[in-house]
C-alpha cells in the first residue's frame, strides 16, 4: 500500500509541476509578446475586424477627439481644485461650495456626454455589428462601474430602512 | 573389510570419519522458511491492488513520457489562452483610459 501510493503521489506532483510551469511560462510570454503599449488603437483593429481604411478613420476621429478630452479633463480637475479650495477645512458646505460643486458636475455631465459622441461616431465608421458592439461594450465600461457602484449602495439602503 | 577392521581398531580414526561423515547444522528457522515457500507456491496469486495496477503503470517510461508531454502541451495551450485573455483586456482598458478619463468612471 505503502509504495505503490508514494509512486502516485509523487507522479500528480511532478504532474502538476510540468502543466503549472509551462502555463505560467506561456501565459508570461504571451501576455509580453502581445503588448503594444505606445498603440492604444491596434487592439480595435483585431477585435472589431476593421479593414485598414476603417482602422484609418477610427484613428482620425481618436486623434481628433483626444485634445478636447485633454482640455475638458483639465477643466475638471481645475473646478476640482477650486472645490477643495471652497471646503478649505470646514465640514459645512455654504452656497459658495454648492455651487462649486454644481459646476463640477455640470462639466462632468458635458464631459461624459462628449465621450459618448466620440463612441457613437467611432461605431459608425465600424460596420454596422461590430459598430453595435463596440457601443454596448464602451457604454459598459465607461459608466457601468458608476451604475453598479449606485445600485449596490441603493440596494444597502432599502436593506437598512427594512431595519 | 580392512576398512572395519581399521575403525573397530583405531578409535581415534573412528571418531574422525563420524566428524567428517557429520552433516553442517542447519540454519536458525530453516524448516519453517521451507513451508512457507511451499505454501506460497501452491497458493493462488493475490490479486494487485488498483494503485499498484496505477503505480506500475506510471512507472512505465512510454506512459510516463507520453504524459509528461500530453501536460506540457496543455500547460502552454491554456498558458497562451489565458495570455491572449489577460492582454486583450490590458489593451481594451488602456483605450479606455486615452478616452474616458478616470474622473468619469
Amino acid at each position: 500500500m505503502g509504495r505503490p501510493l508514494i509512486i502516485l503521489l509523487g507522479a500528480v506532483a511532478l504532474g502538476a509541476a510540468i502543466f503549472a510551469g509551462s502555463y505560467v511560462t506561456a501565459r508570461r510570454a504571451t501576455v509580453v509578446c502581445c503588448a503594444r503599449p505606445a498603440d492604444d488603437l491596434s487592439w480595435l483593429q483585431t477585435e472589431y475586424h476593421l479593414s485598414d481604411a476603417e482602422m484609418a478613420r477610427v484613428r482620425a476621429l481618436h486623434e481628433g477627439y483626444r485634445p478636447k478630452c485633454a482640455a475638458m479633463c483639465a477643466q475638471i480637475a481645475a473646478k476640482q481644485g477650486e472645490v477643495a479650495a471652497a471646503l478649505g477645512g470646514s465640514t459645512k458646505v455654504t452656497a459658495a461650495t454648492q455651487a462649486k460643486l454644481n459646476e463640477l458636475a455640470a462639466l462632468r455631465a458635458q464631459c461624459q456626454a462628449q465621450m459618448l459622441e466620440h463612441f457613437a461616431a467611432v461605431s459608425q465608421a465600424m460596420p454596422p455589428a461590430e459598430g453595435r458592439r463596440y457601443l454596448a461594450e464602451m457604454k459598459q465600461l465607461a459608466l457601468g462601474g458608476q451604475a453598479e457602484m449606485e445600485q449596490s449602495m441603493s440596494g444597502e439602503m432599502g436593506h437598512e430602512q427594512h431595519h | 573389510m580392512k576398512k572395519e577392521n581399521q575403525s573397530s581398531t583405531d578409535p581415534r580414526l573412528g571418531e574422525l570419519l563420524r566428524e567428517a561423515r557429520m552433516a553442517p547444522g542447519l540454519p536458525p528457522g530453516f524448516q519453517q522458511n521451507v513451508w512457507r515457500r511451499l505454501e506460497d507456491a501452491e497458493a493462488p496469486a493475490r490479486p494487485a491492488s488498483w494503485l499498484e495496477v496505477l503505480a506500475n503503470l506510471v512507472l512505465r517510461p512510454r506512459f510516463a513520457v507520453t504524459a509528461a508531454a500530453v501536460l506540457l502541451l496543455a500547460g502552454i495551450l491554456a498558458g497562451t489562452w489565458e495570455g491572449r485573455q489577460v492582454a486583450r483586456q490590458d489593451a481594451r482598458m488602456n483605450y479606455l483610459a486615452s478616452v474616458a478619463p478616470a474622473t468619469l468612471r
